[in-house]
């Protein structure tokens, strides 16, 4: 008996056991290396900009004092006497930044005074080619426009053009003051600090001579050129530090405090976390075909029980991006487990990431396997090919996101159903609930996608910069939700192996070498040798949604009356009607309907009484299509999209018209017999009141 | 506190009849949301691919779309209503104060399903169980006999003017409560949010839900001695007799709070019960439908029957005072 009350009351507290299966469970994934020719991986990137830094953090005031020196190659077309550079830290400066003007969970919300903070250049030097002092020259600019007082990107001059090809060397020192970590991802939460987008970096100067240095705002995300990064961080000695690249010196330093070195190249940026609270946990992924990974765990000790969970979706997002795209080059890669209330969690740099979980994490609910997935999954794409996330976010966010639904499936299969009570209503406060899972409820690949897709798909098309979207929620649907369902379309109309050869070609040609939708869509054109501009225009260049549907209508073949022509082709006369037809002879009328403005090809299928199957294609040009039969059996089921292709189809409910044999009648008895149930339950709660 | 126990159980499987006779006014008053909804829902899936997916388990893309194209009462159909779910959200709806119709809420987002057709016959489901509860009280109170309608509606005529006075007075008393706590909670959420680790938070943030819904309950309480003390004592101030009740809790604290608590641990061993015995069932045709809605009628049957079982506990420790 005690068991089973044990049981009971675990199962009401939400945390029922766990199922029994392996767990994540086998999935195959293409050969690796290719059986097919793939383009040549390059060895190294260009390095373009490459820094040195050395920097000293004080932790009692939270200050950063840093220097750098950056190498920098002008790989445009023309000259240029302006160097802009971003101050991501100056969107914590005031309330007037464009990130605190902006909207959304990422927008910086000032609620103490502690969550302010800034990074101000002291002395800009220009080294190389001739010696110079910028410092006077340094303006900050309105980037994008509409906001003077942002204060996120800053240019100094030249005293003479820098020719197209030519290096430059410039020496920075700068201060910074870390920010309260619950503001934006960077900054301190007690003794946690994750200092990200920290020092000043310099923008990325295309082809043709315009700089890439957008301000930061509350939805952007980051863009930057691959160089070498050697940094020296000083920092109390009870720290446990994770950073970017491979540790390859520790000096104690005779104050108590210690200078780690990291060293890492081909990366675009440069991140480090510090607590001293850290667990670490170290394994090595070495599978056959990939370059072994050294994996670093940092995790908070009341995560230490999800250790395991976070390595095996680590090793998960290895393996399948691995071979869906190309495999991970670097030696290393740290996952940080962030601190409670931290802002920093889910968020990707080069070799490191942070993850999320709260501690009351179910297996079912998937977290952290999902976010682990994600951000490791960010390292193929936002780290290796690395398009520009401020003004084409669904290309690293959307593919990765179509990615990692792809690969969580495979493992883990569809996610449970639950709802956190007793918590808060944001993202963060949420954690502090209590799960309770609704049972046999799972959503599975592309539903949650769907979700925000019914609400906020009309407001803009896909391809948008990201801060020119109409709301916070536009760019999350079209930067996450919306290209990864776009990308699960065409996995369905391609087949997953033609679909994961299109992946590994893109992902082979323009490693290290920030591609572009264009260069997306060419390559998908090249590998299948078809062009798929009609498909984009409806699902990336415009605003429009899919939703087909089918109908039917149908009445038993009637008995002729009236004047009539015999099988002879003589009249017979009103008083003579001709005998009804057989019972089992209908008159159909089967109708597709498009109902929203996408038009793609699309599948239908009718499906009789005795079994015959009419298949067809439709291109979906008109508004419907109709099919009428005379005088045959009956139809039982129409379906467009039978084999439930078209993901982006935001109803999927009316693709299937089925003859009704009494199970919608069943069905609706079965949950407004629940929604019954709750009402009671509800209403009798009433009587602890009064 | 043994004694009250079982002379509560007693009194509620005496009134077993009268158990019943709420469960058809519970049910009742439920179906009148239920209904529509049942024919929302056929409505929605006739002809549809969702269907057979709905009957042999739960649609969650149906259910999203549904959702996004509702308005109304429909909207408080969802699946956090299944298993356990049901209890928690409405223990959430509870300690928000969207019980009874928003009176409590302190503004912001409300939860799932707190929506104002529910609410509404929330508020007047109160107040037939206000009507109610002389009559229930005074069945309790005869030491044998079973239920009687004519004597159970003449009490519930007879009492309602004081039960009622005792019901305002503790929905005072509740909304004292809920004042009480916004500045507790706004402190302890920010203790949460501030705690170095997440179990520390943890502790912060239900702490102080379950310091709220112990208030609550202390106020239940107090309301429950109050009307018991009107039946059997036929008083009719209201105030007094919510004095006396808590005069009376105070002296006999321990055993009071040791009744309350037993017959709350019947609650969640009730509770329990069902979720075990509803996640084995398997609902798909007629006939599982028909055992699982019996065993749902059970549960709230069995509910009432510890309502009842608490005033008759309730009356029996005042008997003995």
């Amino acid at each position: 008996m005690r068991p089973i009350l044990l049981a009971a009351f675990v199962s009401v507290a939400g945390c029922a056991a766990e199922p029994p299966e392996p767990w994540p469970r086998p999935f195959d994934l293409p050969a690796v290396p290719a059986a097919y020719p793939l383009p040549p991986l390059p060895g190294r990137s260009p390095r373009i900009a490459s820094y040195t830094i050395e920097a000293r953090l004080d932790e009692r005031t939270h200050q950063i004092d840093g220097r750098l020196v950056l190498d920098w190659r002008n790989t445009s077309d023309k000259a240029v006497d302006e160097l802009p550079f971003h101050l991501y830290w100056n969107a914590f400066r005031s309330n007037l930044s464009a990130s605190a003007r902006g909207e959304g969970p990422r927008a910086a919300r000032f609620r103490k005074d502690r969550d302010f903070g800034y990074t101000q250049p002291t002395r800009v030097l220009l080294l190389e080619p001739a010696e110079s002092d910028l410092t006077a020259t340094l303006r900050y600019v309105d980037a994008d426009g509409g906001n003077p007082d942002d204060r996120t990107v800053a240019v100094v001059r030249t005293p003479a053009p820098i020719a197209a090809g030519a290096t430059a060397r410039l020496r920075i020192e700068w201060t910074s003051h870390v920010p309260h970590g619950t503001v934006g991802r960077a900054g301190w939460v007690h003794d946690y600090l994750f200092i990200v987008q920290w020092f000043p970096k310099i923008g990325v100067l295309a082809k043709d001579g315009q700089w890439k240095a957008h301000a930061f705002h509350s939805t952007t995300e980051f863009f930057s050129d691959y160089g070498n990064y050697d940094v020296r961080v000083t920092l109390p000695e009870r720290f446990v530090v994770g950073a970017t690249g491979r540790e390859t010196e520790a000096l104690r330093n005779p104050d108590g405090t210690k200078t780690l070195r990291f060293v890492q190249e081909d990366v675009h940026d440069f991140a480090w976390t510090a607590c001293p609270r850290f667990l670490e946990r170290r394994e090595r992924f070495d599978a056959p075909g990939y370059p072994a990974v050294d994996v670093r765990l940092l995790l908070l000790p009341e995560h230490a029980h999800l250790a395991r969970r976070y390595l095996d979706a680590t090793r998960l997002a290895l393996r399948a991006y691995g071979a869906w795209s190309a495999p991970y080059p670097y030696a290393q890669l740290t996952v940080v487990d962030p601190a409670w209330y931290s802002g920093s969690g889910g968020m990707e740099y080069p070799t490191l990431f942070t993850g999320g979980a709260p501690a009351w994490a179910r297996r079912d609910l998937l977290a952290p396997e999902s976010v682990t997935v994600h951000e490791a999954g960010h390292q193929f794409w936002y780290g290796l090919v690395a398009n520009d996330e401020t003004e084409e976010a669904w290309l690293d966010e959307g593919i990765n996101q179509y990615f990692e639904t792809r690969a969580v499936d495979l493992a883990y299969g569809p996610e449970a159903f639950a709802v956190r009570y007793f918590g808060g209503r944001n993202q963060r406060d949420a954690r502090r609930g209590i799960p309770v899972v609704a049972p046999g409820v799972f959503m599975r690949r592309g539903d949650e996608h769907r979700k925000d897709l019914r609400r906020f798909g009309r407001e803009d098309p896909l391809v948008r910069r990201a801060w020119e979207y109409q709301s916070k929620d536009s760019y999350y649907l079209n930067a996450y939700d919306r290209p990864a369902l776009v990308y699960e379309t065409l996995e369905n109309l391609l087949g997953a192996e033609n679909m994961d050869r299109v992946w590994r070609t893109y992902a082979h040609r323009y490693r290290f070498a920030h591609p572009t939708t264009r260069d997306l869509l060419a390559t998908l054109n090249e590998v299948t040798a078809r062009d798929w501009s009609a498909f984009f225009d409806e699902t990336f260049y415009s605003s429009g949604l899919v939703d087909y549907a089918a109908s039917v209508k149908q009445e038993e073949s009637r008995a002729p009356r009236g004047f009539l022509e015999a099988t002879s082709e003589r009249f017979v006369s009103l008083d003579a009607p001709t005998p009804k037809p057989a019972p089992a002879v209908w008159d159909s009328v089967v109708t597709f309907e498009r109902r929203e403005e996408a038009r793609l090809p699309v599948e239908v299928l009718i499906e009789f009484a005795d079994g015959r199957l009419v298949r067809e294609s439709w291109d979906g040009r008109d508004t419907y299509k109709r099919y009428a039969f005379r005088a045959g059996p009956k139809v039982v089921r129409a379906v467009v999209d039978p084999e439930a292709k078209l993901t982006l189809d935001i109803d999927r409910s009316n693709n299937v018209w089925r003859d009704e044999d009494g199970l919608a009648r069943r069905a609706a008895l079965k949950w407004s017999a629940r929604y019954l149930f709750w009402l009671q339950t509800l209403l009798e709660l009433h009587t602890v009141l009064g | 506190m043994i004694d009250a126990l079982r002379a509560g159980l007693a009194g509620a499987w005496r009134l077993r009849s009268l158990a019943v006779f709420l469960l058809a006014f519970n049910l009742a008053a439920a179906a009148l949301l239920a209904a529509p909804l049942f024919r929302i829902l056929e409505g929605d899936v006739t002809n549809r691919g969702a269907a057979p997916r709905l009957v042999h388990g739960f649609d969650y893309d149906w259910w999203r779309r549904f959702a996004h194209e509702r308005a109304g009462f429909g909207t408080s159909f969802g699946p956090e209503m299944l298993g356990a779910g049901f209890a928690f959200r409405n223990a959430e709806m509870l300690l928000r104060g969207d019980l009874p119709g928003r009176l409590f809420s302190r503004g912001g987002e409300a939860v799932s399903g707190a929506e104002p057709l529910v609410l509404g016959l929330g508020v007047a489901y109160l107040a037939l169980q206000t009507l109610f509860t002389g009559g229930i009280l005074a069945a309790l109170r005869a030491s044998r006999g079973g239920f009687a309608l004519r004597a159970f509606a003449h009490a519930c005529g007879f009492y309602l003017g004081p039960i009622a006075r005792v019901t305002l007075l503790a929905l005072a008393l509740d909304g004292l409560v809920f004042l009480l706590n916004a500045p507790l909670a706004a402190w302890a959420d920010e203790r949460a949010r501030e705690s170095v680790t997440e179990n520390a938070a943890l502790v912060w943030s239900l702490g102080r839900h379950a310091a709220l819904l112990a208030a609550l309950l202390a106020v239940h309480l107090l309301s429950g001695y109050a009307k018991a003390l009107v039946v059997l004592e036929d008083r009719r101030s209201a105030s007094l007799a919510l004095v006396s009740a808590f005069a009376f809790v105070l002296g006999r604290a321990r055993t009071v709070l040791g009744h309350f608590a037993a017959i709350l641990l019947l609650g969640l061993l009730l509770l329990a019960g069902f979720v075990a015995a509803d996640g084995a069932l398997g609902v798909t045709g007629y006939r599982s439908q028909l055992a699982a809605f019996g065993l749902m009628q059970a549960f709230v049957l069995l509910r009432i029957g510890l309502r009842l079982a608490l005033a008759g506990g309730q009356l029996h420790l005042l008997r003995r005072r």
